[in-house]
């Protein structure tokens, strides 16, 4: 015979993984939306708007399924801090997805063959490559439920956020060039929505220390600026 | 009366106290007077018992002594005995268990059954010389089978035993959790299969019980006695017959003038009691293991 | 924490998963189980305008329900709701009480279980029962409890040591009592017994079982350990389950039936009887607001 609470433990798991993979779809919504912006694909931008449906369609589902998991089998203790954790991850995931979109919508706005600026460039390559990074570093850490990996996310945003002042700073300063000036702030909005999804992966990074610990602290936010990143 | 003080409860008060004392002291008063024919009798009994179990061959020989010799023992009595109560039995706890379930798992509340469970509590309050002069007027005097008889002797005591053993069958039976009978029931098993498989088992010991409460009675009558198969002497197996039994022999050797024939009266006496005794203590042990398990 | 995005962003309108009508609920939208090994098609209770009077009192007014095959029913409501009237209607226990009496239809798949001169016993071989206190019988042994089924109604049984066997295994009770089959039924705990009267009504291998709370007797534990249980036997049979623990049916019920008063107020898939109820009074009932 299964141990007790079989099927109730079962469901949780299918949600966790469930909630979880809506991040794999972020990294993939990303991924396309900074290669269409790199390379001005409007049909690539185009897919990454419809397939948005499906982190929207992942939410629902997800947000049934917790309320039904809250309504039928009344978790309590280190479950209910999963399943409310989940209820925020999966917010978390359909803002990020909301972002790619914002990404992708750009692409056509910011013009075809128009001069860009190669600081501004590199620093949204790498902007790209971290928050993808953080992203997929949030799924592990809620999967393992590894504290450290989780509060090593917030040393990785801090690079974020810098690299987002920085593009602010270099976009002032080549504003005297009306030919640059348009797409240069086309660039700072792209930069704010990766920023975001930086600062969503943190949010998720706070949610996996509430799992394991009870304890809800938040990691770093305007009100609270962030410690100095430590070795892990 | 104590006043509530702030630091001690009140006090129980002299008057109450002595009333508390004179009443123990009566009741104790009551029970022990009540207790004292009790003890009176018993003792008599076992005193004058004893010196008729004394007597030469008192359980080895028949009464069918002479008038001037030994006058013999009550052999032939306690054979008797035992034998027209084991057929009695043999007639009543069959018939008394059978109406005792028809009561509880068929008739129930009917009206039918409210009846015979009126007649029934009515039965056990009959004075048991009604029993013999019924049957003697039904079976001895219209000649059925024989004049007197020991089966007649039977059948009166087993009319007296039915309402005894249908009285203290239904108890038991009712005793049986009806959540057994649903169980066996919605197995799917015909309703005679649930009294005999469930109902019954279950209900076992205390209807054994019941049963050697009746037995130990129908030990103990006389008078059903008296009139169906009235007195006899020698030892004789066949109920077709006249038979002895104790508390006819009782009757008899009371009266008698010869000091050893009253002797052997009181020595039949202390061994009816002793068999009622023993009936007795044989039900209580299988109704307290019954219990314990 | 984030702030909120400046850029609006449409939602495609997606209704929530389940919903179908109140009448008649959908199977449960997961992947089919695999049939047991016996081979079994699942079988369908159905009630149509069942009205059941202890003497001159209407106890259930008109209630039609459909249990479907392989799945748990659980019905749920307040004390005098009619629920243990319509499960002992189905087996027809309801008429073993003096002055009880039911009209309507009660099919067993396509048998109707009321029609004139059908057996009794036969019915109660078909639809199986677990009350609410362990009712073991007293006088027999583990392994006669398990062999009482078949010894009471009279089958034969080519291997019954076999058959105890696999129902004892069934309810998860084998590794516990496999030492000891000849010891009394009832010197197991309460958690057990009742283990062991499932054991009892699976040997005879009915179509349905039918439950009449039947964890309310029993510790938290015993109580899960039978929930899970519940949960194996529907891949065999079609369950029916009373309770007045609404947690209990939000677990192990695929749909539920809310009653009150002896009519049917509303039924439909578990979810979405405690998550969006149609009917006000279920609300009511299930947020405990009364009853």
């Amino acid at each position: 015979m299964h141990e007790t609470r079989h099927q109730f433990h079962e469901s949780l798991r299918a949600l966790e993984a469930q909630a979880l993979d809506g991040l794999d779809l972020v990294i993939q919504q990303l991924d396309r939306s900074l290669e269409s912006l790199s390379y001005q694909d409007v049909e690539l931008a185009g897919m990454v708007v419809a397939d948005d449906d499906r982190i929207d369609g992942r939410y629902l589902e997800v947000h049934q399924g917790i309320l039904s998991l809250l309504a039928r089998q009344a978790p309590v203790a280190g479950d209910l801090r999963i399943v409310a954790a989940l209820l925020h991850v999966i917010r978390c995931v359909e803002r990020m997805g909301d972002q790619c979109v914002n990404i992708a919508k750009l692409v056509p706005l910011s013009g075809y063959e128009t001069p860009k600026d190669k600081d501004i460039l590199d620093s949204i390559e790498r902007m790209g490559r971290l928050a993808r990074s953080q992203v997929s570093q949030a799924k592990q850490a809620f999967a393992g439920r590894n504290v450290e990996l989780a509060q090593d996310l917030v040393r990785q945003d801090t690079e974020i956020n810098r690299l987002n002042r920085e593009i602010f700073r270099r976009a002032v300063e080549i504003g005297d060039n009306l030919d640059l000036r348009e797409w240069a702030m086309f660039m700072i909005l792209v930069a704010r929505c990766l920023e975001r999804v930086g600062d969503n992966t943190v949010d998720i990074a706070e949610q996996t220390v509430f799992v394991v610990t009870g304890l809800f602290r938040e990691f770093a936010d305007a009100s609270n600026p962030p410690e100095t990143a430590r070795a892990p | 009366m104590s006043s509530i003080t702030a630091s001690t409860l009140p006090q129980i008060t002299t008057r109450r106290r002595v009333t508390d004392k004179v009443m123990r002291g009566s009741l104790l008063a009551g029970t022990l007077l009540a207790l004292v024919p009790l003890v009176l009798i018993l003792f008599y009994l076992v005193k004058r018992g004893l010196s008729g179990w004394s007597q030469s061959g008192f359980f080895t020989s028949d009464p069918t002594g002479s008038f001037f010799g030994n006058p013999g023992g009550i052999r032939s009595a306690i054979v008797g005995s035992i034998e027209m109560v084991l057929l009695a039995s043999l007639i009543a706890i069959p018939v008394g268990i059978g109406v005792a379930l028809y009561l509880t798992e068929y008739g129930k509340q009917s009206w039918f059954a409210n009846t015979v469970r009126y007649f029934v509590d009515v039965m056990t309050g009959v004075p048991s010389i009604m029993f013999g002069l019924f049957i003697y007027i039904v079976l001895v005097t219209a000649h059925v089978g024989g004049g007197f008889t020991a089966w007649k002797g039977s059948i009166a005591l087993a009319l007296l035993m039915i309402p005894i053993v249908v009285r203290s069958a239904e108890v038991v039976l009712l005793l049986v959790p009806s959540s057994l009978r649903e169980a066996a029931l919605a197995l799917g098993a015909p309703r005679w299969r649930v009294i005999g498989k469930v109902v019954l088992p279950t209900a076992a010991p205390g209807l054994v019980t019941g049963s050697l409460l009746s037995v130990a009675r129908g030990m103990g009558e006389t008078a059903p006695l008296l009139f169906t198969v009235t007195a006899a002497f020698g030892l004789t197996f066949n109920l077709g017959t006249l038979m002895n039994s104790l508390p006819v022999q009782i009757y008899t050797d009371i009266q008698s003038p010869r000091e050893e024939i009253v002797n052997r009266a009181w020595g039949a006496g202390l061994t009816l009691v002793l068999i009622v005794l023993l009936l007795n203590i044989i039900a209580r042990f299988i109704a307290s293991r019954s219990r314990r398990a | 924490m984030n702030t909120p995005d400046t850029t609006s962003k449409e939602r495609t309108d997606m209704s929530t998963a389940g919903g179908p009508s109140p009448e008649r609920p959908q199977a449960a939208p997961q992947a089919p189980t695999p049939r047991a090994a016996t081979g079994k098609a699942g079988h369908a209770v159905n009630l149509k305008d069942l009205n059941a009077y202890y003497g001159s009192q209407h106890a259930i007014k008109d209630v039609t329900i459909d249990f479907p095959p392989n799945e748990v029913t659980a019905l749920i409501g307040p004390s005098g709701s009619g629920k243990s009237t319509v499960v002992r209607c189905i087996n027809r226990m309801h008429e073993e009480i003096p002055g009880a009496r039911a009209t309507g239809s009660v099919k067993l798949d396509e048998l109707d279980v009321y029609a004139p001169g059908v057996d009794v016993t036969a019915v109660r071989r078909l639809i199986g029962m677990v009350f609410q206190k362990p009712n073991p019988f007293p006088t027999m042994s583990i392994f006669d409890n398990v062999a009482a089924g078949l010894r009471l109604t009279g089958t034969k049984s080519k291997d019954l040591k076999d058959l105890v066997h696999r129902s004892l295994q069934a309810v998860g009770l084998w590794e516990e009592v496999k030492d000891r089959l000849n010891s009394p039924g009832i010197g197991l705990s309460g958690g057990q017994q009742q283990r062991l009267c499932i054991a009892r009504t699976v040997a005879i291998e009915p179509e349905v079982i039918l439950m009449d709370e039947p964890a309310s007797a029993l510790d938290p534990i015993s109580t899960l350990k039978i929930e899970e249980l519940i949960d194996e036997l529907k891949e065999s049979y079609t369950i029916v389950i009373v309770t007045h623990n609404m947690q209990q049916a939000a677990r192990v019920a695929n749909s539920t039936v809310f009653m009150l008063e002896g009519e049917v107020i509303e039924h439909d898939e578990t979810n979405k009887i405690f998550t969006n109820p149609s009917d006000e009074r279920t609300e009511r009932y299930v947020t405990g607001k009364f009853g």
